[in-house]
């Protein structure tokens, strides 16, 4: 059972391992693309400036040609992105920064999921703790303890019971 | 005053006296009080039917002088989308709300009117106040009836998006959806009033909160589906608040759905599944109020459409009622949980509920974080899909896991050999899944969690099913056919879940391939020319023109080659609506299993002749849509009456004076 556990511990340590490690390298996709995903459409769509599809959008066309022309300018993302920022405010961004306060729109999820997690796993244990010991102790008679027939017929249909 | 006026106005006369007479009942122990109050019920629902039945009549017989048939209809809106209309504004989506919550209230009165009569009043109460708030709403706040002191020549017409299918479907599945999760709520409520905290109130509830569920995952997609055919972005989910409200809703149903199994088995996880109920059901009013305040955009619009203080209000109070009910009653709630081992079935639905719970918190944070973060910082922020894709993913894929691992593990206690003989093989088959994929070139770290997982989850439900028609036909004598009928007919909970997961693994499929290997291009072509995309050759062969009274129609002509052959033409449009002034794009697709080959219409000049495409390749997105099939046809199977009786074990006491509700 040990063993169990560790292993299912060992997946999921790994998944989320893994998951970090993407989350934080980032596949590789064409920086224009990326600067385009970054910014939110002002023209009301909600979507990014990417995937905005008004053809004559008023605001995702002059955008898309202000991120060229930073990449022209030789900036880095994060300088290009500042830029945006100064110029529109903040809203711009599609998805929160990941300083200041903003970086509880981050981790808020990810704490609440950990947290619970600890939390489930600690009632399980506590649960599973106050069940009485899985051997049996000799019964009050002092008879060894045996399954009696009637014990049998209770696992048999409890086990039924569960299963349907 | 106008019929449906009047209606409306005896209709909340008579609900206010249904709550009043149902509580004043069953306090003094009347049952003359208590039946008056479900005739005035069932009266509620007559005339909802009746101020429905005249909305309907003036928009069918383009009354422009009422402002709501001027609004949203033309003389020149075909009949269909003229109905659809009743639910295309404000007013008509409220009051077609409440025909949907009357109606359901008549028939959980009609179905209990045997059984359950210590908590029915309580019931009748809680969805009759529900009932008022909407009647409220319609008499004083946005009353549909309204008239204009003059009669104009024409309406404003339907907004064109809404003329389509899918948005005739949409709603009308996801208010069933969401009024179904009133129904659970209302006799949770009325176990915690009087105290029969048993498992009466779920059993009896159970095919309720699945009928919600239904219509709240089709009501999802079907959203999903117009936004994909309509919208013509290429996509269909973009994690827009009004989205996200239908969203979140479903995520705690599903967690509901799953926990009940628990209390069922086990008698535990009373006050956890309390609260599962409670927040399905505000999250159903939280997710009305966000589609209609525009609360999200900005604070500030926040009391512009009038109804969203009175929403907030109504949350508010059903927020204190249910809560304050369930803290006086934690006490008789809390049971004695002992689990037989670490490792089981239990287990594995606490962390499912886990997940489900911490999805619907990320969705729920992120749609309100721009609304918080401009209450702390004074600054307005946009949260966006990338954020609800970063934060979404990894934990959808501990869900897909889940989904896996659950049906394998043993209810109470599952050994160490019973893990092996259950949990390798389809471990070792997703694995195996996972080296062909490197094998055949896939790169994408994503991709190779997530395919394999979701073959991981389908291994496990064909060996499941596999070895239950073998166990019957060793029993039996049965031919296999015959075996997985039967199987399935005697166990329709389990088996019919595992077909609800195989639609759950197709719709992360789906999700994967168009996250992950979408393609698009934008091209501006002339008469003629062709490109090349997705294994496909497109040539772009002209464009059409015409004209109804209604709509102006562009429609471009692209052929579609594979291998030099013709296979297909592709026709996008763009239309001009007279009525409103609006543009729209009707999206051309070509589906296959493997990809849809997706194409818009942008733009043509009439000068140069040159029309702009734009062109999408969205792989596996069909599997989204047959998925949401195969989850509901699961539904069905398990939701469907009969089968064998789920025995009642004998140290389940039988109350005196209850009918217990079979299964």
């Amino acid at each position: 059972m040990r063993n169990l556990v560790t292993l299912v511990a060992f997946l999921f340590l790994g998944l989320l391992a893994g998951t970090a490690l993407v989350t934080l390298t980032g596949a590789a996709k064409p920086r224009f693309q990326e600067l385009e995903e970054s910014l939110t459409c002002q023209c009301g769509c909600g979507l990014t400036v990417h995937s905005c599809n008004h053809l004559q959008c008023d605001s995702a066309l002059p955008l898309r040609a202000e991120i060229r022309e930073q990449m022209a300018l030789g900036k880095s993302k994060a300088q290009i992105l500042a830029h945006f920022v100064s110029k529109y405010g903040e809203k711009i961004l599609s998805s929160p920064t990941t300083t200041g306060f903003n970086l509880t729109a981050w981790i808020m999820p990810f704490a609440l999921v950990f947290l619970g997690g600890v939390f489930v796993l600690v009632t399980l244990v506590r649960w599973s703790g106050r069940r009485p010991a899985v051997t049996p102790a000799a019964d009050q008679s002092g008879h060894p303890h045996e399954a009696s027939p009637y014990e049998k017929i209770l696992e048999r249909e409890l086990k039924d019971f569960d299963n349907s | 005053m106008d019929i449906g006026s009047l209606a409306l106005a005896l209709g909340l006369v008579l609900a206010v006296y249904a709550v009043v007479m149902s509580l004043v009942g069953v306090l003094r122990r009347r049952r003359d009080l208590i039946a008056s109050a479900e005739h005035a019920s069932y009266a509620v629902w007559g005339l909802t039917v009746i101020a429905v039945a005249h909305l309907l009549q003036l928009l069918v017989t383009h009354d422009f002088n009422v402002e709501y048939v001027a609004s949203y209809s033309s003389s020149t809106l075909p009949l269909n989308y003229t109905i659809t209309a009743l639910w295309g504004g404000q007013q008509g989506s409220l009051l077609f709300w409440l025909l949907i919550l009357t109606s359901i209230t008549a028939v959980v009165l009609l179905q209990n009117r045997e059984s359950n009569r210590d908590l029915m009043p309580y019931v009748t109460a809680v969805l009759m106040v529900i009932s008022v708030f909407f009647l409220l709403m319609l008499n004083f706040i946005t009353p549909p009836f309204q008239r204009l002191a003059f009669t104009p020549a024409e309406g404003r017409d339907l907004n064109p998006l809404l003329q389509n299918y899918w948005m005739q479907i949409h709603p009308p599945s996801l208010y069933l959806g969401y009024v179904g999760c009133a129904v659970p709520f209302a006799f949770a409520m009325a176990a915690l009033i009087t105290g029969k905290l048993g498992d009466i109130w779920i059993r009896t509830t159970r095919r309720w909160t699945l009928f919600a569920w239904f219509f709240l995952t089709l009501g999802n997609l079907f959203g999903a589906e117009w936004a994909y055919l309509v919208l013509g972005w290429g996509g269909y989910w973009a994690w827009d608040p009004v989205e996200n409200a239908a969203f979140m809703p479903w995520l705690t149903c599903t967690a509901l759905l799953h926990s009940v199994m628990i209390q069922e088995k086990k008698n535990m996880l009373k006050v956890w599944n309390m609260v599962l109920v409670i927040l399905t059901f505000l999250l159903t009013i939280f997710g009305t109020f966000l589609t209609r305040s525009g609360v999200i955009s900005s604070v500030h619009s926040f009391t512009e459409s009038g109804l969203g203080p009175f929403f907030m209000g109504f949350l508010a109070l059903m927020s204190a009622i249910s809560i304050g009910l369930l803290i006086w009653r934690l006490p008789m709630l809390k049971s004695e949980n002992e689990l037989d081992s670490l490792i089981s079935r239990e287990s594995a639905f606490l962390f499912n509920n886990l997940v489900l719970v911490g999805i619907a918190f990320a969705v729920f944070w992120g749609t309100v974080f721009p609304v918080i973060s401009e209450a702390v910082r004074g600054v307005k922020i946009t949260v966006g899909p990338p954020f609800f894709n970063k934060v979404n993913a990894p934990l959808g894929l501990m869900l897909l896991f889940l989904t896996g691992v659950g049906p394998l593990i043993a209810w109470r206690r599952a050994g160490w050999k019973s893990i092996q003989r259950n949990l390798v093989p389809p471990l070792a088959v997703g694995l195996l899944s996972g080296v062909l994929l490197i094998l055949g070139g896939m790169r994408s770290y994503w991709a190779l969690i997530s395919f394999p997982t979701g073959v991981f989850v389908l291994a496990g439900i064909v060996m499941e099913y596999y070895r239950g028609v073998r166990a019957r036909q060793a029993v039996m004598g049965e031919n296999p056919l015959r075996a997985l009928i039967r199987l399935i007919g005697k166990n329709r909970r389990r088996y019919g879940g595992y077909i609800i997961h195989v639609g759950v693994v197709m719709a992360f499929f789906a999700i994967t391939g168009t996250s992950l290997f979408k393609q698009e291009k934008q091209i501006t072509l002339s008469e003629g020319q062709s490109f090349s995309m997705g294994g496909y050759t497109l040539q772009y062969q002209g464009i059409e023109q015409q004209s109804t009274p209604h709509i102006d129609y562009l429609r471009a002509d692209v052929a579609v080659l594979e291998n030099g052959k013709k296979i297909d033409t592709l026709k996008p449009e763009k239309r001009f609506y007279k009525k409103p002034q609006q543009p729209t794009t009707e999206v051309a697709i070509r589906s296959t299993l493997g990809a849809d080959l997706y194409m818009v219409l942008g733009s043509f000049d009439q000068d140069t002749k040159l029309a702009t495409l734009q062109v999408y390749i969205n792989p596996l997105v069909s599997f989204l849509w047959y998925g949401g099939l195969v989850m509901a046809f699961g539904t069905a199977i398990v939701i469907w009456p009969g089968g064998v009786k789920s025995r009642q074990p004998a140290y389940v006491s039988r109350r005196v004076g209850e009918r217990v509700v079979a299964d």
